[in-house]
């Protein structure tokens, strides 16, 4: 795994093009390419914009969903498995599945905006800039959301009781409870999975391949996808390597801060 | 008043459950139904959720040869995978709990540090090691990339579990005049099998739905898995909907039944894994 790192960083002082097949060393000048082009520009910016939006909604999604199965009710055995399904579910299927339900003629949620009204010919959600990269964040949360619900739900079963109901005596109504005794109680874990599910999204191939293809206009193009593009599509290898090494910096970066929290957390 | 105000809550608490039910099911019960409609009912305005004469007529058509031939692909290529993480994560992370060395938790922070790391970013120099070896449109190439992900997340999990079982265990054994290889067979492995079936099930959920090995790796229908396979079917049978999503109630059905028949052990296994680690 490491071996492939390194060879990650020498294929990117070269240059290969599908005209031109032989390998040349160019040093840094593939950076200093890239770093003026506009396109790389968006692909960060894109990147920056999927990751905060995948892993805030389905953080925030997954915790509410977590609280919600965390009750002594009859069934809850059943929706603790139930919200895993999306999870399960493997990723190009998932990817498919949303495709279809985006379809602009024939999908379900264009099918229900006309039903009630809402639109009066359908919206093409993944062919427009504007909401190619929302609805494919949404469609991220959907199959992301329950990975966090589990471990959240699995923190907030291990929340000291006698607290909770110290705070019950005390006249503390259910909001202040979450505030001031579930949340801190919690805290390192939240901390902890924020960290992972940004890296794991920051990495996430699957669903934007399979529902874009970075398209349209490169509006959803993230690193993973370009780096694909560039190095597969166009066989242009020298600057796929250069995308892969500098999202290989800011992994660094996050996984150094999640080696920090975790220790953190469990000291 | 008290208790009249507790039952509100708990019916809220029980319409947001369904609501949230209806969010992950609709997606599947859409797949289902798509998958059953015959190709002669059209699709209506608004949406009719349940078609009127349910068929398998899509799945006959998408059971093709080829998606046969990825069907099997997935399983050959998934069971070495298991095959070959489990015993060997197994080894690992019990030498990881019993042994103290300092360097060993350098290690563990190491295979954990590279897992996070993107395949995509190293996707071009594995390629070419790859293709170098002579290994492309092989099972091997992809059995191996697959190991070096599940093996970390395997070590990790099971390292979970094994460090909860007490030491005393083997020293009992050991004074019983057990070897340590007898101890680890006959004692840490029966004692761990809950942990080793919830790693089981998550290498097998991984595997099975890995997408940008596979799509680099293999270039012919011959060696295509089932992700890289129905991926291509966009493209081609991209308008016959019904027998795309019976094609993917196909490729999930396997996992999803794996998923619910061993749930309990699951889960548990994912948290005590991921998080306490």
């Amino acid at each position: 795994m490491y071996y492939p790192m390194v060879g990650t960083v020498y294929e990117s002082l070269f240059t290969t093009s599908f005209i031109n097949p032989t390998p040349k060393f160019v040093g840094l000048e593939t950076y200093r390419r890239i770093l003026a082009d506009p396109g790389f520009r968006q692909v960060v910016l894109n990147s920056l914009a999927w990751t905060a939006g995948v892993v805030i909604l389905q953080n925030v999604v997954g915790f509410l969903a977590a609280l919600l199965l965390d009750q002594n009710l009859p069934g809850q055995g059943l929706m603790r498995s139930l919200v895993l399904l999306p999870w399960v579910l493997p990723g190009v299927v998932a990817a498919i599945l949303w495709r279809f339900l985006y379809d602009p003629q024939l999908g379900l949620i264009n099918s229900f905006l006309i039903g009630w009204g809402l639109s009066d010919h359908g919206v093409e959600w993944l062919a427009d800039t504007a909401t190619a990269m929302p609805a494919a964040i949404l469609a991220a949360v959907w199959k992301g959301f329950p990975f966090s619900t589990v471990v959240y739900l699995a923190a907030l079963q291990n929340v000291d009781r006698e607290q909770i109901e110290a705070a019950v005596i005390d006249g503390a109504g259910p909001v202040r409870r979450l505030l001031d005794v579930v949340i801190p109680a919690v805290r390192p874990v939240i901390a902890v999975n924020l960290l992972l599910t940004t890296i794991l999204t920051f990495n996430y191939f699957d669903m934007v391949w399979v529902l874009t293809r970075g398209g349209p206009l490169n509006s959803t193009h993230i690193f993973p996808t370009k780096i694909y593009e560039l190095g597969f599509g166009q066989f242009r290898f020298g600057d796929a390597a250069a995308y892969g090494v500098i999202s290989m910096l800011v992994l660094v970066v996050l996984i150094a801060l999640y080696l920090l929290v975790q220790r953190r957390a469990r000291a | 008043m008290r208790g009249g105000r507790r039952l509100a809550g708990k019916a809220v608490v029980l319409l947001l459950q369904l609501l949230l039910a209806v969010v992950i099911l609709l997606p599947f019960f859409w797949m289902l139904s798509v998958s059953l409609k015959p190709a002669t009912e059209p699709f209506a305005i608004p949406a009719r959720l349940w078609p009127d004469h349910p068929t398998v007529d899509n799945y006959v058509t998408a059971f093709r040869p080829e998606f046969r031939q990825y069907f099997l692909n997935s399983v050959i290529v998934s069971a070495a995978t298991l095959a070959i993480t489990i015993p060997l994560a197994l080894l690992a992370a019990y030498s990881f709990t019993r042994l103290q060395m300092r360097l060993l938790s350098v290690f563990l922070v190491l295979i954990i540090v590279a897992q996070m790391f993107p395949s995509s970013a190293i996707i071009i120099p594995l390629y070419k090691m790859v293709k170098g070896a002579g290994l492309l449109n092989t099972y091997a190439a992809l059995v191996i990339a697959y190991i070096t992900v599940t093996l970390p997340v395997a070590i990790w999990m099971l390292r979970g579990f094994l460090a909860k079982l007490p030491g005393t265990l083997e020293e009992a054994a050991a004074i019983d005049g057990a070897t340590p290889l007898q101890a680890f067979f006959q004692i840490v492995v029966p004692l761990c099998r809950p942990g080793i079936v919830a790693t089981a099930v998550f290498v097998l959920i991984v595997t099975w739905q890995e997408f940008l090995f596979a799509l680099s790796f293999t270039s012919t229908k011959e060696m295509r898995t089932l992700p890289v396979g129905v991926n291509d079917y966009i493209g081609q049978y991209g308008i016959r909907y019904g027998e795309l999503m019976a094609n993917a109630v196909m490729i999930s059905l396997p996992v999803v039944a794996v998923f619910f028949f061993l749930q309990r052990h699951f889960v548990a296994g994912l948290t005590q894994g991921a998080v306490k680690g």
